[in-house]
């Protein structure tokens, strides 16, 4: 089985400075794979590359060097974006068609034709959550709801490859969390999914494999658990009711200890500390539990640990 | 290695390039077909939109200057073009009020002022010939800056070559001589002009001046061609001597072989452009030709009385 | 193409919807009627000055839809990035550019048949209004429907003028893109003047830079029929005809210039 995504020494590099212009790299030799129905993440601060990689995948960019394919075909082929869906970062649309106009303008395109058109825009309206405002034009749109148009569009030709240029931003909670369901539906479907974002949480909840760039390069990928060793780093402990007493012993087990509004505290504890015995020496005090949790290496510590190693770059950015 | 669309780099653009080249090509041949049969509509009573310096000096919203620059480019493209133009549609009729926009829309416009001036009277077919108008011009001229010599110079002149009166003439010479940094040559050329009236040597002396002293090539080579002018009349006078001798002493008149055996001549002369002279079979007499830039003469001011006031 | 129309139509729904263009067909409309008043202010010449008007609103106004939508549809498109969603769909960059160009020829002709209807009600009006004995002084009747030759050649210099537009919008930014067009609209007006620019200068090569100039740019000189049609003088069929070729022969230089630029470009 070929792999959905593939790039090999993909490449990129930008002319920088007007009189003299210099070769910025923006991407360098990045060389990955992406499996048939994976969901893929491409992590990393702003400016490492990540969109460039997108554009270049959608041939919105030229490479410099290096090959990229999709679904086994180069992607010069204007065939296969009759597969592939794409949201581009920051969307914007005509202002003067509504959204149902735009997405039956993108249906035809797709070949669509006849009452094939009206089922595919009200169904993938329905699943971007747009209800009655998809008659309104897009210029009345909030960026949230642009988004969910960005969404819905890239979604009408049922496509076996979606690519999506940081997904969630724009959005509340509530909409966050529909989009989080709504990429793990398409998982369920075979889908495959390609992402970028600069949020981590995203990653963490939804993608299978993930590849994490810095400056143009990529440091890591794999499965976030191997990337991840999820090693336990401490508990943090919240209590209330404190007595004097029981603060003096608090400050003695813990590697901090912050106090926090209505005579709260938060308690830092090391690893080693055995929670379930502590809780029971101070309940017998009559201090109260909050909350208890593990705090885990994150793939927020990660990146930052490996964005810090990375070498800075010479020349200067865009 | 797989062709460029397999890598996915960006496609050549060979053939766009071509078909490009192919159709600004094809363009070209389309114009130059239908110029064969296409002239800029010019309609026969042509019209300025505009006849109100003042009221364009309004509305040019303090662009006056430059638009007097923009009119001043359109009087001269007009001249030129009017000059080319068949006889049959020859006419000069929007070069006076083209003139008068210009210089009201800019009154310290020298030059338009005085190759304004020069442009209207030149004789028809190669201008106008409307000194009256060129005098006008030029007073206008003289209104918005009393200081200018060059203005009376200039009508001296017109008064001058054009009207050939020489009194008038001399009176602005001699007026333009008394302004501030007039050239000291004024007062010298007035009292030769007064008394000897439009000889050769005066006009040669006029021209000379005009030509050493203009820094623009089109006015220099105005005044080089009167200068060969001047200097083609010299040598056609002494031809006709010659031609008038062989018709009395032939009872006809010569052949343009005969005339240059008479004169002892080693070829057929030419005047000072390079064209051969003409001789008139009828009547013998010598004058250049018309394919010469120096055709037509210049009236001769000496045998032509002052012009009637 | 099939997708080149339906970018076409996307482009026409979306100008005919802006608001833009109708307040400028409004101004074009108010300023024929106008030329009617204005007309009562001069002696003698007032039909002459109603064709004059209208067919000179036409034209500007025209001009103006043309550059500003023709701008704005390709570079701001560019510019706020809705490109990116559209090209990753199944499209050529040639087809974008081809449909992107004929929505917006569309979107103009519209406007000036909106436009030359006004112009034939005032013109009507006139018709009706003036006495016969007026009437038979005039070079032409009122509503004359030989100034549709003017209209249709307005029509075809304006296609020009958008092709320019989009031209230079594949590669500029909305303002210089309109600034160029503007100066290339202007430089096409006075082009007939390099024509005979041995005319006016002496030096020779200065005269052959001018000659190609003059066959190079567009050529928007022979468009101008304005005159003849108002004074009722003879437009020849030969004329318009080769006028009209040349039209489509440089609107497809400029096609295909904008479609090698536009394929090769990056979107950064």
């Amino acid at each position: 089985m070929t792999a959905a995504i593939e790039t090999e020494n993909l490449t990129k590099d930008f002319p920088v400075g007007f009189w003299r212009p210099r070769p910025y790299r923006a991407l360098d030799n990045l060389t990955l794979q992406v499996e048939a129905g994976e969901v893929f993440g491409l992590l990393g601060p702003n400016g490492a590359g990540k969109s460039t990689t997108l554009k270049l995948l959608m041939q919105l960019l030229y490479p410099t060097r290096g090959t990229a394919r999709i679904l086994g075909r180069p992607v010069g082929d204007v065939s296969v974006r009759q597969r592939l869906g794409f949201l581009a970062e920051n969307p914007y649309y005509y202002d003067y068609l509504t959204a149902e106009e735009l997405l039956s303008y993108f249906a035809k395109l797709f070949g669509y034709r006849g009452d094939d058109v009206p089922t595919r825009v009200t169904r993938v309206l329905d699943e971007a959550g747009l209800g009655a405002e998809r008659r309104m034009r897009l210029r009345q749109f909030s960026k949230g709801m642009l988004q969910r148009v960005a969404l819905a569009q890239a979604l009408i030709n049922d496509p076996e490859v979606v690519f999506l240029d940081e997904p969630m931003s724009g959005l509340d909670p509530l909409g966050r969390k529909q989009v989080r369901d709504l990429i793990l539906r398409l998982r369920a479907r075979g889908c495959t999914v390609f992402f970028c974002s600069h949020i981590l949480s995203d990653a963490e909840a939804l993608c299978s494999r993930v590849a994490i760039m810095a400056q143009g390069k990529m440091v890591a990928s794999g499965k976030l658990v191997e990337i991840l060793a999820f090693e336990l780093k401490g508990w943090e402990l919240v209590v209330a009711n404190v007595t004097g007493e029981a603060r003096a012993e608090l400050d003695k087990r813990a590697r901090q200890v912050t106090p926090l509004a209505d005579g709260r505290f938060m308690v830092d504890l090391p690893p080693t500390a055995d929670p379930a015995r502590l809780m029971h020496e101070l309940s017998g005090r009559g201090i109260e539990l909050v909350s208890l949790n593990p705090v885990r290496d994150t793939l927020e510590d990660y990146f930052v640990q490996t964005v810090a190693a990375a070498a800075p770059r010479q020349t200067g950015g865009v | 290695m797989p062709p460029a669309i397999e890598s996915g780099l960006r496609p050549s653009n060979r053939w766009l390039h071509a078909a490009t080249a192919g159709l600004l090509a094809l363009s070209i041949g389309v114009q130059v077909a239908r110029d064969l049969g296409w002239q800029p509509y010019q309609p026969t009573t042509p019209v300025l939109w505009f006849q109100s310096g003042a009221l364009l000096k309004k509305i040019s919203l303090g662009f006056d200057n430059l638009l007097a620059d923009i009119y001043w480019m359109r009087a001269v493209v007009y001249y030129g073009s009017q000059r080319r133009a068949d006889e049959s549609d020859r006419n000069f009729d929007l070069l006076d009020p083209l003139l008068t926009l210009v210089t009201t829309l800019d009154p310290q416009f020298k030059v338009a002022y005085r190759f304004g001036a020069i442009f209207l009277t030149e004789a028809y077919p190669s201008g106008p010939g409307r000194p009256d108008r060129a005098i006008a011009l030029l007073e206008r001229g003289l209104a918005a800056n009393p200081n200018g010599w060059e203005y009376l110079h200039d009508i001296g002149f017109v008064h001058y070559w054009w009207l050939h009166d020489y009194r008038l003439a001399a009176e602005w010479f001699e007026k333009a001589g008394q302004l501030p940094r007039a050239p000291e040559w004024l007062a010298p050329l007035a009292a030769s002009t007064l008394a000897q009236g439009g000889d050769r040597q005066s006009s040669r002396f006029l021209w000379r001046q005009l030509f050493e002293s203009s820094d623009a090539d089109w006015l220099k080579r105005n005044a080089q061609r009167s200068l060969f002018q001047l200097d083609a009349m010299d040598v056609i006078d002494q031809l006709n001597l010659v031609s008038q001798r062989f018709t009395r002493r032939e009872g006809r008149p010569p052949t343009g072989r005969e005339l240059i055996l008479e004169a002892g001549l080693r070829g057929a002369p030419l005047d000072p452009t390079g064209v051969p002279y003409v001789t008139d079979p009828a009547t013998g007499r010598v004058t250049v030709s018309k394919k010469s830039v120096l055709w037509p003469l210049p009236t001769e001011p000496a045998v032509q009385p002052p012009a009637p006031k | 193409m099939r997708a080149v129309f339906l970018v076409a139509g996307a482009v026409f729904k979306e100008s005919v919807r802006d608001r833009v263009p109708y307040g400028m067909v409004m101004f074009a409309v108010l300023m024929i009627a106008a030329s009617y008043l204005i007309s009562q202010l001069t002696a003698g010449q007032d039909l002459k000055i109603i064709k004059d008007l209208g067919l000179a609103a036409l034209s500007i106004f025209g001009l103006l839809i043309a550059v500003f939508i023709g701008i704005g549809l390709v570079s701001k498109e560019v510019e706020k990035k809705s490109v990116f969603g559209l090209l990753a769909k199944p499209v050529t960059r040639a087809q974008f550019i081809l449909g992107k160009y004929l929505g917006l020829v569309l979107t103009l002709a519209v406007n000036l048949v909106v436009m030359t209807v006004a112009f034939y009600l005032v013109l009507f009006y006139m018709d009706m209004t003036m006495p016969a004995m007026v009437k038979a002084g005039w070079p032409a009747p009122a509503p004359d429907p030989r100034l549709l030759i003017a209209i249709g050649l307005i029509v075809a210099e304006l296609a020009l003028v958008t092709a320019v537009a989009l031209f230079f919008s594949t590669f500029s930014s909305p303002l210089l893109s309109a600034l160029l067009t503007l100066g290339l609209w202007v430089a096409g007006h006075f082009n007939s003047d390099l024509r005979r620019f041995e005319n006016v200068v002496d030096v020779p090569a200065a005269a052959w830079v001018a000659r190609g100039l003059y066959y190079v740019l567009p050529n928007l000189a022979p468009f101008n029929v304005k005159a003849e049609v108002v004074y009722g003088m003879p437009v020849s069929a030969t004329h318009v005809g080769y006028t009209l070729l040349y039209a489509l022969v440089y609107i497809s230089v400029l096609l295909t210039a904008a479609t090698a630029i536009f394929r090769r470009r990056d979107f950064k």
